[in-house]
């Protein structure tokens, strides 16, 4: 069932959205039962929030919802009136350079067929805002609601490690500069 | 409230982690009423050895206050093992428990504790968590006009122990909870699973002391309550019941050898 589409004939209630998307502001109308996943890859063209399990327990479109990890497959999009929203098209520069996530998985090879991966680097951008140290229980945890088909975690967990390294380094750099 | 009165049959929304699957599921109601931005519905205080948590407390925020953690420690440790980091930063105290999920875990691990579910707006005011699996149960009878349930209370005060075992779920998952009375000490158990609702299981022993307890005496004598059709196809009754007894008696074992409430 799309929840973003009704039967003909049937009566749609819409709502007008305003929220920040990636440090830009957005407004759309969408139908009541429109889900924040269904708003993001349709209506905002983030096709980077994967569209998988539609039950909130695979991870793949995963989001931050005011430095939050949301599943945007089961949150709705009334509900992300006024908030700030971040999807993985936002982490990297506009001059394209990597984040500290992305550059760590790239340099640890956490990913394998790739399509777990923007839920987890959004997990882990949320994680590392919350504890910027986090130990292998702490990332186990995060990392678990996150279903990756391919791996066996173990490059994940230290893609997450390596990532933590790198964005505390660049804090570093910038504290002296 | 009044919104509640003028669409009595309105679809109370919170935290809408379950709602969306409900939808999903064919849920198709008329009207919507969403409740998160009551503030007070958020609120969590513990006054007079009452435990008062709303309804709109997320699994993250009940994990980590500051009121639970100093009267219920174990129970702030059992909501933060739920679910998963997204889930617990969305979803509510209230959806979890009006869900009416057999997997879901917080009617697991409240029942033990004995608490009580505040409505207003309808036709009751409370009805403990344990009513939510009554088959015939006022809880089934007032559906769909029971108001808004805005918290959960937890008589602390008579409170000796609580611990939570889910290191065999799906399969079955064991809240328990000891509290004096004039009776001696009475062991409450809840034992749940993904496939079959909830059942409470019970004992009262004449001891004045924690320590007196028989962990495996006791662990048996719960587990032999479980009824027959707690059973299912991942585990026989026989079975259930034989690792209910083994949680049960490993849940005691930490009360009695530590006699400390929490």
């Amino acid at each position: 069932m799309s929840l973003e589409s009704p039967e003909s004939g049937q009566e749609t209630f819409t709502h007008n959205v305003e929220f920040e998307l990636n440090g830009s502001p957005e407004r759309h109308c969408v139908p009541t039962s429109a889900t924040v996943l269904d708003l993001l890859r349709n209506s905002c063209g983030k096709q980077g929030v994967r569209a998988s399990c539609e039950r909130s327990v695979c991870g793949a479109c995963t989001v931050l919802v005011d430095d939050l990890p949301v599943a945007a497959c089961s949150t709705f999009a009334f509900d992300i009136e006024g908030a700030r929203v971040e999807t993985v098209e936002g982490l990297a520069a506009q001059d394209g350079t990597l984040s500290a996530q992305q550059q760590a998985f790239s340099e640890c090879g956490g990913f394998q067929c790739g399509f777990c991966t923007s839920g987890m680097l959004m997990l882990t951008t949320g994680l590392l805002r919350q504890n910027p140290q986090p130990n292998r229980e702490e990332i186990r945890d995060w990392i678990s609601s996150n279903t990756c088909r391919c791996t066996g975690y173990e490059m994940i967990l230290e893609s997450v490690e390596r990532a933590a390294e790198l964005a505390g380094a660049k804090q570093q750099d910038q504290a002296s500069e | 409230m009044a919104l509640t009165r003028h669409h009595p049959k309105a679809v109370i929304a919170a935290g809408c982690s379950d709602l969306v699957a409900q939808f999903r599921e064919g849920l198709e109601p008329e009207v919507l009423i969403s409740l998160q931005r009551i503030k007070e519905l958020r609120e969590i205080s513990n006054e007079a050895g009452i435990l008062r948590i709303g309804s709109l407390v997320s699994h993250t925020e009940g994990s980590r206050s500051p009121e639970i953690l100093s009267s219920v420690p174990a129970l702030a440790a059992a909501w933060g093992s739920i679910a998963t980091v997204r889930i617990r930063y969305r979803g509510t105290l209230g959806g979890n428990l009006l869900a009416r999920r057999y997997r879901y875990e917080m009617p697991v691990i409240l029942s033990a504790l004995g608490a009580q579910m505040q409505f207003e707006g309808g036709d009751i005011a409370v009805l403990p968590v344990s009513s939510l699996w009554d088959r015939d149960s006022l809880w089934d009878r007032t559906l769909g006009n029971v108001g808004i349930l805005t918290a959960v209370t937890v008589d602390t005060a008579s409170l000796l122990w609580f611990g939570y075992e889910r290191s065999m779920r799906p399969l079955s998952t064991v809240s328990l909870a000891v509290r004096k009375n004039t009776a001696g000490l009475t062991v409450s158990a809840v034992c749940g699973s993904e496939y079959r609702q909830p059942f409470v299981l019970s004992h009262t022993a004449e001891a004045t002391d924690i320590a007196e307890l028989d962990p495996a005496f006791v662990g048996e004598v719960l587990a032999a309550q479980l009824p027959d059709e707690a059973g299912d196809y991942a585990g026989s009754i026989d079975y259930r019941r034989h690792l209910v007894g083994v949680l049960c008696r490993r849940l005691l074992a930490e009360a009695t050898g530590t006699q400390r409430k929490g």
